[in-house]
């Protein structure tokens, strides 16, 4: 007796584990491919079907922006990665034939769409209807940027994000604004006091932790998993520009704090520099943006932003910053055919280069090339008539997008250790005399140039 | 799930159930000495395995669980705003259902206070005159409304019965005079202050002192008065201190059905007062409009700033026009409010529109220019892809076909660079002398009011140089200067497509207004299809107004011009006259004529190289300069220029008395 008890005992211990193993091999499938991304295998596709809660959350939400007329397109990056990976199929794929459910049954906490807020035409209604149909729905808002650079104005506070809720799953709209300089921003995503803060996982999001800037994508519409979504036409390059996306605003309380004290110089010269000074800018940035070659605000140009949200008009010059690695030997003569011929070379690639390039109404354009070392940056300069040669060290900084004078322009994002490292800690008080060689903080000599080089890395026109 | 344990207790209980097929299956296995060994041993090993993924599991899930606690930094991130977060405003109402109101009327000082709250104090010298009316509701008692009317002065008694009647019944009426406020008030406004149950206001005397409490349509609340002993001076000050009963929401509230519209009517109606049937129980006026949408509409992504101060009537009255017009994009409106007001704000939010309120910063004139400033620039940045920007005022009419007009013409201001504007609004065009609705003109005076703006235009030329605030320019005249202006013209309709309507202003007052706006012409035709509108280029117009000259009559020089008879009375024709002018800026006859036709006379307006077009009995008529104007050779060698001779300096007043 004690042997059949025994027997039994084990295999309704057996059975009862098997089951339990089964249910935990299951949960931990789901958990890895979470944890991983990607990793979808054919045989999981087809077990979690279409009737997926992140399919069909997706699906409604996708109901009510069309019925509603809310312009979204498809943002998040790990959709967009998949369809980019098979953009050929996608393409291919007749409408409605999609047997199994691919992208948007991919598990994760939030599906990632964008707003065109400009395009938007019955903003009230929508917010209930969406909660009419089931969906759990939390408006973050905040104050216009576009505005903060006027003085003294307020207006209704503008919609940043949504988030909506259905069924554990969450979709996440981030509201694009358009902004001067043809660009869209989206704003940052701050939790107010009395918003809930486990509504969802709040830290698992993929926009909204800084603010964003984004190059207006041209859309497309294609159809996956059985869902017409609208998405960039080029999902790459959108791929590309999340990672660098952040945005930070001028600071235009200060500046306008800063105008106070030292009153902005109105002379027609002023504004004739300025005038000249932006057309230049806007030249060079489109001629590098061609290139593809990255680009910020440096030295002067950087102050003027970063201070006065604007071109100091006695600076004489526009400066901008350019990683080394990032150079291309076709630089000068691309910037000659856009009008701007080489005014003077310094440094060679290897070391300290430096270009000059002459544009209208006597306007330089310095560009610096900045090399990287283990724990700081720097940029050579030279002397051309002594072929003395300077270092401008900087602390390690990355790049973030603001804009400045019209225009979607990077600046190191850590501005105030990079002015700071330049200018001083007195970077406030505006020196109209100026000596590259001796006024930065941040310069050293660097030895000399030999003789035999000089034809190659002192070049002027 | 992890700490799942086989419960011991089961066991038993299932095995007997399935006691039958256990037996038969017990037999045989009993039989398979090695078979059952080998099942005993597969379950131990699956047994095994189970532990193990299950302790596999538990250490990734703590794994996972101290990842993420290892990054608490976004967390503080999204918390940074917890501190700043602001605590609802309270207003002490609670359960009080009792407001002690006090009311105090004088000949120098009025004041209102609400349970201790002065909600209304002018003391001011020199103003304020008249009888001050606040609203309350009479739910929440907060002031709907503030409102003085001057009944010293002629019509305001008027505007006060207007006014008194769009007040929705049940609310609480207070009334008090300050200084003087008799001697205008007509029968008719005392009629009404009867009705309202008042003892002392149909009787008011000259400079008297009187203070009101009362609920529209029910009981007088409180009443005071004091007559003037005497011609020379005033009544005695009065304090009226009154209890006002609250009664409770649902009485001070109509029942609308729950829409989206009806919401905003509610907040809003709930706020102010005085805006008539857009408040009415039974049957609300519409606040949405839905106009016809306009085929082709090249103006539908244009932006729309309207310029506000502190007048929420006529934004009010403006908006539905603006709402009503045929093509009109909601979306693209942006009301610019100089100044913390909270009612124009309340009148942007019933139409569902975006409003932007202007910290006032400079005085008068420049206050309105700094205000413009502020709002072109706004307008700009919010709509970034925009070419063109419409500019309009607070105090304007919006005619029906205000987009079709500028969907037709705008692609002119792409085109020629010689043009400045677009405006919707003829100086010139008052009812007697405008007569097309098809008809365009280029003028070299920009008029303003309701106007489209190029982006360009602004961008690199006006707002680098815009007047700053401690130059106290006037924004218009400003940009009509020929340093902005460089000799760039306005396209203008014949029959204006805005109706200036506003009769308090900076600028403005009730006399200016009804001789220089009140009759101008207005179209009110929808769809109106412009004429021949390639011929408003430059090159093209020069052509289109020597052919008008050449086939103009010319008319009998040695007639009186100011007298009717000077054109025949015919329909249809086109006319010429020949008045001297020596100079481009020579307009001493241009300004007598102006004045006897009553037209604008002010300043010059309307003008084309020396050549003025307007009608007059329905005749086209041509008005050359001579010789200052280009157009002089079309002058018959026996003609000579009409010259009017200016009257004597010294009557410095503006025509406004030959006109009322």
């Amino acid at each position: 007796m004690s042997r059949i008890n025994k027997n039994v005992i084990l295999a309704l211990l057996t059975l009862t584990s098997s089951a339990f193993l089964l249910f935990q091999l299951y949960y931990y499938k789901h958990y890895l491919s979470a944890k991983n991304g990607a990793g979808l295998s054919k045989s999981k596709g087809s077990r979690i079907g279409f009737d997926g809660t992140q399919w069909r959350t997706v699906k409604k939400f996708i109901m009510l922006t069309s019925s509603q007329n809310v312009p979204v397109f498809l943002i998040d990056p790990l959709i967009l990665e998949l369809i980019n990976k098979n953009f050929e199929q996608v393409k291919n794929a007749s409408h409605g034939s999609a047997s199994e459910c691919k992208f948007f049954c991919v598990p994760r906490d939030f599906t990632a769409f964008a707003l065109q807020y400009h395009l938007w035409k019955n903003e009230e209604g929508w917010f209930r209807i969406a909660e009419n149909m089931g969906f759990q729905c939390l408006k973050i808002e905040s104050k216009d940027p576009r505005l903060d650079g006027i003085d003294s104005l307020s207006g209704t506070e503008i919609p940043l994000h949504y988030i909506c809720t259905l069924a554990s799953h969450a979709v996440h709209l981030v509201v694009f604004h358009e902004r001067s300089g043809n660009y869209l921003w989206h704003g940052h995503l701050r939790l107010k006091g009395h918003i809930d803060r486990k509504f969802v996982p709040f830290r698992k999001l993929q926009f909204g932790r800084y603010p964003g800037a984004f190059d207006r994508p041209e859309l497309q519409q294609i159809t996956i998993d059985g869902l017409e979504v609208l998405i960039p036409k080029d999902p790459m390059h959108f791929l590309e520009e999340i990672p660098h996306s952040r945005f930070i605003e001028c600071r235009y309380k200060e500046a306008r704090a800063f105008f106070q004290q030292y009153l902005d110089d109105n002379t027609v010269e002023a504004m004739a520099f300025r005038k000249s000074a932006k057309e230049l800018l806007q030249l060079a940035a489109k001629t590098l943006k061609k290139l593809g070659v990255r680009f910020w605000l440096s030295s002067g140009t950087c102050l003027g932003w970063y201070r006065q949200c604007g071109i100091i008009p006695y600076s004489k010059d526009v400066d901008l910053g350019i990683f080394i690695q990032d150079y291309k030997s076709d630089i000068i003569s691309a910037f000659q055919d856009a009008g701007l011929p080489l005014k003077h070379k310094f440094g060679k690639v290897e070391d300290s280069l430096e270009l000059s390039f002459q544009g209208k109404d006597d306007v330089k354009l310095d560009i610096f090339f900045f090399y990287e070392e283990t724990d700081h940056m720097w940029n050579g300069g030279t002397q051309a008539k002594t072929g003395k040669k300077f270092k401008y060290l900087f602390p390690k900084f990355t790049l973030c997008w603001t804009e400045f004078v019209d225009m979607k322009v990077r600046v190191p994002c850590e501005t105030i250790e990079y002015i700071e490292a330049n200018y001083g800690k007195t970077w406030k008080v505006p020196v109209r005399t100026w000596d590259w060689k001796r006024s930065p903080h941040n310069v050293q000599p660097n030895g000399v140039w030999p003789i035999s080089e000089w034809d190659e890395v002192i070049q002027l026109y | 799930m992890d700490d799942w344990k086989p419960s011991p207790l089961i066991k038993p209980f299932g095995a007997r159930k399935k006691r039958s097929w256990y037996l038969t299956w017990k037999y045989k296995l009993t039989n398979q000495r090695a078979l059952r060994r080998f099942c005993q041993t597969g379950a131990v090993l699956f047994l095994l395995v189970t532990v193990i993924v299950n302790i596999k599991l538990i250490l990734d899930t703590r794994r996972a669980i101290s990842e993420a606690n290892e990054d608490p930094e976004p967390e503080k991130d999204y918390d940074e705003a917890l501190g700043r977060l602001e605590s609802p405003r309270r207003r002490g109402s609670g359960p009080r259902r009792v407001l002690d109101v006090e009311v105090y009327s004088s000949r120098s000082k009025v004041y209102v206070a609400v349970d201790g709250t002065t909600v209304l104090e002018d003391e001011a010298r020199e103003q304020g005159r008249g009888i001050h009316v606040i609203v309350l509701n009479q739910a929440t008692g907060h002031v709907m409304a503030k409102r003085v009317f001057d009944t010293y002065s002629p019509h305001e008694d008027e505007a006060m019965v207007l006014f008194l009647n769009m007040v929705a019944p049940g609310r609480v009426l207070i009334c008090t005079v300050k200084d003087e406020g008799s001697f205008h008030l007509k029968d008719t406004a005392k009629a009404l202050l009867r009705s309202l149950g008042s003892q002392a206001g149909p009787a008011l005397g000259w400079r008297d002192t009187w203070a009101f409490v009362g609920r529209k349509g029910g009981p007088v609340l409180g009443e005071k008065h004091s007559k003037s002993p005497a011609l020379s001076s005033w009544g005695d000050p009065v304090l009226l201190k009154t209890d006002v009963p609250l009664s409770s929401a649902e009485e001070a509230e109509c029942h609308w059905a729950d829409t989206e519209l009806n919401r905003r009517r509610h907040r809003f109606c709930s706020k102010v007062e005085g805006y008539g049937s857009v408040c009415s129980c039974k049957d609300p006026t519409p606040i949405e409009f839905s106009p016809d949408p306009l085929p082709d509409n090249k103006v539908f992504n244009v932006p729309v700033a309207v310029i506000a101060g502190n007048r929420p009537n006529y934004l009010y009255r403006m908006l539905r026009s603006l709402l009503s017009a045929q093509g009109v994009s909601p979306q693209m409106i942006t009301v610019f409010i100089d100044g913390y007001y909270e009612e124009p704000m309340d009148v942007v939010a019933l139409f569902g529109l975006r409003g932007i309120q202007h910290t006032p910063i400079s005085i008068k004139n420049a206050r309105v220019s700094q205000h413009y400033k502020a709002s072109l620039t706004a307008t700009f940045n919010l709509f970034p892809e925009a070419k063109f920007a419409v500019v309009l005022e607070e105090d304007l009419d919006i005619a029906v076909d205000f987009f079709s007009f500028l969907s037709q013409s705008i692609h002119l201001l792409e085109e020629d660079d010689s043009l400045y504007c677009i405006s919707a609004w003829n100086d010139q065009g008052y009812e007697h002398t405008a007569e097309d609705p098809a008809l365009l003109y280029r003028v070299e005076t920009m008029p303003g009011l309701g106007w489209v703006l190029r982006k360009s235009l602004y961008k690199e030329e006006l707002e680098p140089k815009w007047p700053t605030p401690e130059k106290l320019w006037d924004w218009d005249m400003w940009m009509r200067m020929p340093e902005q202006r460089r000799g760039r013209e306005c396209i203008i309709p014949d029959i204006s497509r805005s109706y200036h309507f506003g009769i308090v202003g900076l600028n403005m007052n009730g006399y200016f207004h009804e001789a220089y706006f009140k009759k101008h012409k207005f179209n009110t035709v929808p769809g109106v299809q412009l004429r021949n509108v390639d011929s408003l280029k430059k090159e093209a117009y020069e052509v289109e107004v020597h052919r008008l000259l050449s086939e103009a009559e010319v008319l009998d020089h040695s007639k009186n011009p100011c007298e009717d008879s000077f054109l025949p009375d015919t329909e249809g024709h086109t006319y010429v006259a020949f008045i001297r002018m020596e100079k481009d800026d020579d307009f001493t006859t241009w300004t007598q004529l102006a004045k006897c036709l009553h037209i604008w006379d002010l300043d010059v307006r309307g003008n084309h190289r020396g050549l003025w077009r307007l009608f007059r009995k329905r005749n086209h008529f041509l008005v050359v300069g001579v010789p200052a104007s280009p157009y002089s050779m079309k002058k018959p060698p026996s003609i000579t220029p009409i010259f009017l001779e200016p009257p004597p300096k010294e009557e410095g007043a503006p025509g406004a008395a030959e006109q009322t």
